[in-house]
C-alpha cells in the first residue's frame, strides 16, 4: 500500500496544477477516495500553494533606482557600440608591443652574459614580432586614413532634409496604395539642390537606400543614377513620384563641396519641404510643412534640418560611428515620431 | 504614436537604439523580480539587469519572430540570474558580506507596504516573513521552478525551454519543491483553515 500511496504522492503536484492525463487523474482521484494520508498531503500541498500565493512577497526597487539602472544601461550601450577596425587593429598593436616590451625586458633581466647577448640567441621569436607589429601599425594609420576619408562627409554630405512618411487611409484598400513624393521648393533666384535620396520601405522594414536623382558633379560610386523625374519648370517645386509605398523614409542631401550650390532656402529656418501623397482612390492632397513642423497623427510625418550638417547628424545619433559602410540613414530617421522635435533633436545651433 | 512591441523588436532588429527604452521601461520590473528572486542580492540582481537589457540589444535578430518576446526575455534573464549566482559561489562571496546599501531600498519597499496596509497586523507581517525567507531557503533548482511557475504563472513547458531541461525535470522538481515548503512552513500549514 505504501508504494501505491509514494507513486500516487509523486503526481500530487501535477494533479493540483491539472496537468495529469485523464487517466492519471482518474486513478489518482480513485486513490485519494479510500487513503486519508493521500488526502491529507494533497489538502497541505494546497495549503501551501495558498500561504504562497498570498504571503509570498515579491522584490520591488525603488523607482529611484529604475531611474538609474535606465541611465546606466544607455551609458553602457553607448559604449557598447562597435568601434572602427583601425581602433581596433591599434588596440591590438599596443597590446601586442606591450606583452614584446615586457617579454624583451624579462629577457635582458634574466641574462647571465647580459641581454643584448640573450636577445641575439633567441633573436628570429623578435623578429617576426617586431614585423608583425610594424605591419600592424601600418595597417591601422592606413584604414585610419580611409576612416578619416570617409567621416570626411564626401559621402553623406550636408544633410539638407528628411523626412519619415507613414500613408494611414482607414478608407483605401490595402491594394490601393499612395504614391509618395517629395518636393523640394526652391528658392527664388532658381538654386537646385544637388542631390535627392530616398530611402524606401515595405511595411516596417527598411530596404535600402534608393537614388532617384542627382545633379552633383562628381557622382559618388555609392550612388545608382535612375532615370531623372520630371521636372516642372514652370513649378517651384520639384516632384519625384516613385514606386507606390506604404511606408518610406524620404531624406536629401547636399554633398560637400557643392557649397555653393546650396540653395539660401536650405540655411533658412523659413526654407520649406513639402510631402506629397496622392492616393488614387480618393485623389490628390498636399500637406505643406514649414520649418519647425513635425506631424505626427495625420498622414505625415515630416521634418526639416536646417541646413545641418550631416556629420553632426551622425554624432548624435550613431554616438560611436565610425565608417560610413555603418551608417545607416534609416537609423537617423528612426527616431520615434513622438519625440521627434526639431529644436529639440536637430537644431544645429545646439550641436 | 505609441509602437506597438512587434514594431519595437522590428526596429531593434534595424539597428534603432531608441526602441530598446520602451521596452526596458516595459519588462525592467520583471526582469528585476526574477534577478532578486533568484540571486537575493540587489548588487547581482543589477548586474544582471544590464546584463540581459545588453544582451535582448546585441542578439535581438537571433530572436525569432514566432516565439513570444516575454518568454525569450526571461531565459536569457534566468540564465543570466543562474550564471551569477554560480560564479558568486565559486567565489566563495556569500550574501550578506556583498549586501550593499541599495539593497536596503528592496527591503524598505516592502516593509513600507507592510506598514501602508491598513490590515497588516503583526501576525500577517510574520507570516510574511516566514514564506517569504522559505521560498529563498529553496536550493537554487526548486527556487528557480517555483519562482517561475508560482509567481510568474508559466506553464511547465515554456520554464522547460527557458531552463533547457524536459517537462518531466521541471514538473519533479517542482513536486520536491512544494514538498520541501510544505515541510518548512508546517505549522503555518496546519495552524491555515484554507
Amino acid at each position: 500500500m505504501r508504494s501505491k500511496c509514494d507513486k500516487i504522492e509523486r503526481l500530487l503536484s501535477d494533479y493540483i496544477d491539472g496537468t495529469l492525463s485523464e487517466r492519471q487523474r482518474s486513478v489518482v482521484a480513485v486513490h485519494l477516495r479510500s487513503c486519508k494520508a493521500c488526502k491529507r498531503e494533497l489538502v497541505d500541498l494546497k495549503k501551501t500553494n495558498h500561504l504562497l500565493e498570498n504571503f509570498y512577497v515579491e522584490p520591488e526597487a525603488s523607482d529611484a533606482y529604475y531611474a538609474r539602472f535606465t541611465t546606466q544601461l544607455q551609458h553602457r550601450i553607448e559604449q557598447s557600440a562597435p568601434t572602427a577596425l583601425h581602433q581596433r587593429l591599434f588596440a591590438v598593436t599596443m597590446r601586442l608591443g606591450w606583452q614584446l616590451f615586457t617579454q624583451l625586458h624579462r629577457g635582458i633581466d634574466h641574462s647571465r652574459l647580459g641581454g643584448v647577448l640573450s636577445i641575439r640567441q633567441h633573436a628570429f621569436p623578435y623578429y617576426i614580432s617586431g614585423l608583425t607589429l610594424t605591419m600592424l601599425v601600418v595597417a591601422s594609420l592606413l584604414l585610419n586614413q580611409v576612416s578619416t576619408h570617409d567621416d570626411g562627409g564626401s559621402m553623406l554630405g550636408r544633410l539638407y532634409g528628411a523626412a519619415k512618411i507613414r500613408f494611414f487611409s482607414a478608407d483605401s484598400p490595402t491594394s490601393v496604395q499612395p504614391t509618395a513624393a517629395l518636393a523640394i521648393r526652391q528658392d527664388a533666384a532658381g538654386t537646385q539642390p544637388t542631390g535627392i535620396h530616398r530611402s524606401v520601405g515595405a511595411g516596417n522594414v527598411i530596404q535600402g537606400m534608393d537614388f532617384i536623382y542627382s545633379q552633383t558633379k562628381s557622382p559618388s560610386p555609392y550612388r545608382r543614377p535612375t532615370e531623372p523625374p520630371a521636372i516642372d519648370s514652370s513649378s517651384d517645386v520639384w516632384l519625384f513620384t516613385d514606386e507606390p509605398m506604404t511606408e518610406g523614409y524620404i531624406f536629401t542631401t547636399l554633398q560637400e563641396g557643392d557649397s555653393d550650390t546650396v540653395p539660401s532656402a536650405a540655411l533658412d529656418i523659413d526654407s520649406e519641404l513639402l510631402a506629397y501623397a496622392e492616393i488614387p482612390a480618393q485623389g490628390a492632397f498636399w500637406e505643406r510643412l514649414t520649418g519647425r513642423d513635425v506631424l505626427t497623427e495625420s498622414r505625415y510625418a515630416l521634418l526639416l534640418l536646417q541646413g545641418m550638417d550631416g556629420r553632426h547628424a551622425l554624432q548624435q545619433y550613431e554616438r560611436k560611428w565610425s565608417g560610413f559602410k555603418d551608417f545607416s540613414e534609416k537609423k537617423l530617421l528612426d527616431v520615434p515620431l513622438e519625440t521627434l522635435s526639431i529644436s529639440e533633436v536637430y537644431d544645429s545651433r545646439e550641436l | 504614436m505609441e509602437r506597438t512591441e512587434a514594431l519595437l523588436i522590428a526596429d531593434l532588429c534595424e539597428g534603432d537604439e531608441t526602441a530598446l527604452a520602451p521596452l526596458v521601461e516595459k519588462y525592467k520590473r520583471m526582469v528585476y523580480r526574477l534577478a532578486m528572486q533568484i540571486t537575493k542580492n540587489h548588487a547581482d540582481a543589477d548586474d544582471v539587469m544590464q546584463e540581459t537589457f545588453i544582451k535582448v540589444y546585441r542578439s535581438i535578430r537571433t530572436f525569432r519572430k514566432d516565439a513570444a518576446f516575454e518568454t525569450w526575455l526571461y531565459r536569457i534573464a534566468v540564465n543570466e540570474a543562474l550564471n551569477f549566482v554560480k560564479r558568486r559561489e565559486r567565489q566563495r562571496v556569500t550574501t550578506l558580506e556583498t549586501a550593499s546599501e541599495s539593497e536596503y531600498e528592496a527591503v524598505t519597499r516592502y516593509r513600507a507596504q507592510v506598514a501602508n496596509d491598513p490590515h497588516a497586523h503583526a501576525e500577517k507581517a510574520e507570516l510574511r516573513h516566514h514564506v517569504t525567507k522559505a521560498v529563498n531557503s529553496l536550493s537554487l533548482k526548486h527556487r528557480t521552478v517555483v519562482i517561475l511557475h508560482e509567481f510568474e504563472g508559466l506553464t511547465h513547458a515554456e520554464i522547460a525551454s527557458i531552463l533547457n531541461c524536459s517537462e518531466g525535470t521541471v514538473r519533479s522538481r517542482l513536486h520536491y519543491a512544494r514538498k520541501k515548503l510544505r515541510t518548512l512552513l508546517k505549522p503555518y500549514v496546519d495552524a491555515s483553515n484554507v
